[in-house]
């Protein structure tokens, strides 16, 4: 019948007939904390190590200079240019996208993801090609006196190419994951398509929205290889902050070089902690929506 | 093989899943595990399987201590619910999967699990679908193959998880009496859990009745009707 | 939806146009000059080949990496799950520019390495921890939700065959996790391949040696050899084309697989 009571202890108990062996979790939790320390938390360290190595008096020093000044004053205007540009396009994208069946459909998602893909290098070529003096338009934009290449026109345009994706890509999985049901209680409610669009849809998405914007944002004003071939690297009128950066490296100005890098790390670890952020928020936003038993279509 | 359970206890959390519960099986009986959701009928199973650990009380197999045995180690062949299967691999690999993992010294060669998984096929009623994917079969299709799987280590006892639950009625009866046949011609200890109590009284040898983690009755099925211990066998039951 | 065409014809198709028939006009002789000139074959040994080095490590690691941050629970988890996301957001220049010094010999790292006169910077290994580095997000986000989702009873299911833990991982958690792993390895080799910022500071750009493919397109604008910058353009451009249809093939046969096509 019943054999000796063996008396389990609470450990054992616990541990989970289809888990590793704690050593083997250790090891693994420990490899991989020793590779995201050296690949990725180092260099972000370095970035601030060197800024400051001289001191701080050298730091701030290193934003004085004009053409320091002049630097990020584009890549803030040029950022301001492009990231409401893709958000519109964004909307619109999404809007087409999840809303309509149309013909292509596949063909524009792909598009859209298009410059995910392609070296950013190839975003400025496109438009050298195009705007260049040796482009298709070359010879009338010069006969125009219209500068694109080599002024900001064209790092507007080449930071556009490369940042259009994320808002549209954010956007996209969630408007399909809600659905339009609510849109549709609007229009048989008598509301127009801004009004639905203003006040059913942007406060159903906004934090996707809000998640495309900052990610935008970040690659806008981060972008190197696009801008560095359309810019001409004119100190002070054509230089945006990255390519400033690679001046002042190339100039072995360290310190100033590092210190400007400074900024633009803690915009990306604003840009991460802003992104989860939006996340947590848009998903609990999709679950609540679940549960309140709305329809999903 | 039978299964004694002792005055098992196992708490999740702060929930007391099951509570000293003592249970036997005798060998090559075929008992069903009745009772509502979450009275811990699921637990207990697991438990014999070795798929959790209780904080008290022992296990046996056949008089044999296997409490702190690992699932892995414990030949108790189970049957889920979900059937479970490994959906990247064909029919035949699946119900060949317990006889691959087996140390070398043990495993049998090829031409010998050949013959093993098709004499298995031919048993649940599946031969020449071995090759096919668990994707492209039906629900009980499916879960003919998890049982084939199960028996295919030659298991000690058998333990199923409310295995017709996620069937539709028609299919839920015929292999209902298919299990009942398959046992009638087997003798594999069997232990199962339902909460259909049709399913449980005809299939079963003897029935054990459990509400919130504590065993309320076990007889056969006549017993439990004609004679209920107490008023929740009696309203569970639905006996006046 | 008028607006949406409009605005991807003028930002892209027409662009790309551009690009595609410079080089339709080029001739076929002056495009194969420009893209199997030695120089420019020693940079597609570089982007493409140390890319392909660097995708794999992200393979195992990548893959540690979202085991550990969906199945165990530790101090930091949600750290380091933010921080995977680091080479996304941080400019390519910064990362350029900080790896360079983090390797350089006298610096952080590099100097463990130049007493046994291994150099890392302005190598191909400089190069490749570079591109280590870009890919990683791919492989984990890629990874992360498939793993989230995996079947507890099935290992259950594995156990009770008789499976051991590592048997389990190797015939049952493995292959199911496999199209995913290779789809988020796709999408860190197409990164890698594009990638210029993080890579031109740390490489050197030694001419044959650690020169990307992307610097010869812009050293060919540079000598307004527009044509020859064109064509390598167009190999790219082709190359990711390749490379996007290996991943939606890969990613489309793991839905089959999954039962969700």
């Amino acid at each position: 019948m019943a054999g000796p009571i063996s008396m389990v202890t609470r450990h054992q108990a616990g541990r989970r007939a289809t888990a590793e062996s704690p050593p083997v979790k250790v090891v693994l939790i420990g490899v991989v904390l020793l590779f995201f320390g050296l690949f990725l938390a180092m260099p972000l360290v370095v970035v601030f190590h060197e800024a400051f190595k001289r001191g701080a008096a050298v730091f701030v020093s290193s934003f004085t200079d004009r053409y320091t000044m002049d630097a990020i004053r584009l890549t803030l205007i040029v950022a301001a240019i492009a990231v409401p540009l893709n958000t519109i396009f964004g909307l619109a994208a999404a809007w087409a996208i999840t809303r309509f069946h149309f013909r292509g459909k596949t063909m524009l998602t792909s598009l859209i993801d298009l410059p995910l893909w392609v070296s950013p290098v190839i975003g400025g070529l496109i438009y050298v090609l195009l705007f260049g003096r040796q482009g298709w338009f070359g010879p009338w934009l010069q006969a125009n006196d219209i500068r694109i290449i080599f002024a900001v026109p064209g790092i507007v345009l080449a930071t556009t190419f490369v940042t259009f994706p994320y808002v549209a890509r954010g956007l996209i999985p969630l408007m399909q994951a809600q659905g339009s049901a609510e849109e549709e209680a609007a229009a048989t409610l008598g509301a127009n398509g801004w009004q639905i669009f203003l006040r059913v849809t942007i406060p159903k998405i906004k934090w996707g929205l809000l998640y495309g914007i900052i990610l935008c944002n970040a690659r806008a004003m981060g972008e190197f290889g696009a801008v560095s071939v359309v810019s001409g690297h004119i100190r002070g009128k054509t230089n945006t902050m990255p390519l400033h950066i690679e001046i002042l490296y190339n100039e072995y100005q360290f310190s100033a070089a590092f210190a400007v890098s400074s900024l633009l790390a803690i915009l990306a670890l604003v840009t991460l902690v802003l992104k989860s952020i939006a996340e947590w928020h848009a998903t609990r936003q999709l679950e609540a929506g679940a549960r309140a038993g709305e329809p999903q279509s | 093989m039978s299964i004694e359970l002792h005055k098992i206890s196992k708490t999740f959390g702060k929930f007391p899943a099951v509570k000293q519960a003592d249970l036997v099986v005798q060998t090559g009986e075929l008992v069903a595990l009745l009772g509502p959701s979450g009275s811990g009928k699921t637990t207990i199973l697991r438990i014999i399987a070795g798929l959790e650990f209780p904080e008290a009380g022992a296990v046996s197999f056949e008089g044999v201590d296997v409490t702190g045995i690992s699932a892995y180690k414990r030949r108790a062949g189970f049957v889920f619910q979900s059937y479970a299967l490994f959906n990247h691999l064909t029919i035949f690999e699946n119900i060949a999967f317990g006889l691959r993992v087996l140390p070398r010294a043990k495993r049998p060669p090829q031409n010998e699990i050949s013959n093993k998984v098709e004499s298995l096929l031919d048993a649940v009623q599946l031969s020449g679908l071995g090759k096919r994917l668990p994707v492209q079969l039906s629900g009980g299709q499916r879960q003919r193959v998890a049982f084939a799987r199960a028996l295919a280590i030659e298991p000690r006892v058998l333990l199923l998880d409310e295995p017709f639950g996620a069937l539709d009625a028609k299919v839920r009866k015929e292999l209902r009496r298919w299990l009942r046949a398959f046992h009638e011609k087997t003798h594999l200890t069997t232990l199962f859990v339902t909460h259909d109590q049709d399913e449980a009284f005809e299939v079963a040898d003897r029935v054990v009745i459990i509400d919130r983690g504590t065993v309320q009755q076990a007889g056969t099925p006549d017993e439990v009707r004609n004679q209920p211990a107490n008023a929740f066998v009696r309203d569970f039951l639905d006996l006046s | 939806m008028g607006y949406t065409w409009i605005y991807l014809g003028i930002i892209v198709l027409l662009p790309f146009a551009g690009l595609v028939l410079k080089t339709g006009t080029m001739g076929w002789e002056d495009f194969w000059k420009a893209v199997s000139s030695p120089q420019v074959v020693a940079s597609y040994k570089v982007s493409f080949g140390i890319s392909f080095l660097a995708a794999l490590t992200n393979g195992v690691f990548g893959f540690l990496a979202a085991w550990v941050l969906v199945r165990y629970d530790f101090p930091g988890r949600k750290l380091l799950d933010a921080i995977t996301d680091l080479p996304f957001a941080l400019p390519t220049a910064v990362a350029g520019i900080a790896l360079t010094a983090l390797y350089a010999p006298n610096e952080w790292i590099g100097q463990f390495f130049s007493p046994y006169g291994i150099k890392i910077s302005f190598t191909l290994i400089g190069v490749y921890i570079a591109l280590t580095f870009i890919g990683l997000p791919f492989v984990v986000r890629t990874l992360q939700p498939v793993m989230a989702d995996l079947s507890v009873e099935v290992e259950e299911a594995s156990a009770t065959l008789g499976a051991g833990r590592w048997q389990t991982f190797w015939r049952v958690i493995f292959p199911s996790l496999l199209p995913s792993l290779l789809t988020g390895v796709t999408l860190a080799y197409g990164r890698a391949v594009g990638e210029f910022g993080s890579v031109v500071f740390i490489s050197g750009n030694l001419p044959f040696k650690t020169e990307i493919t992307p610097l010869m397109i812009i050293s060919k604008l540079e000598s307004y050899d527009y044509n020859g910058a064109a064509a390598i353009g167009f190999v790219m451009l082709a190359a990711s084309f390749v490379i996007v249809l290996a991943s939606n093939a890969l990613q489309g046969w793991d839905a089959r697989r999954r039962g969700q096509a």
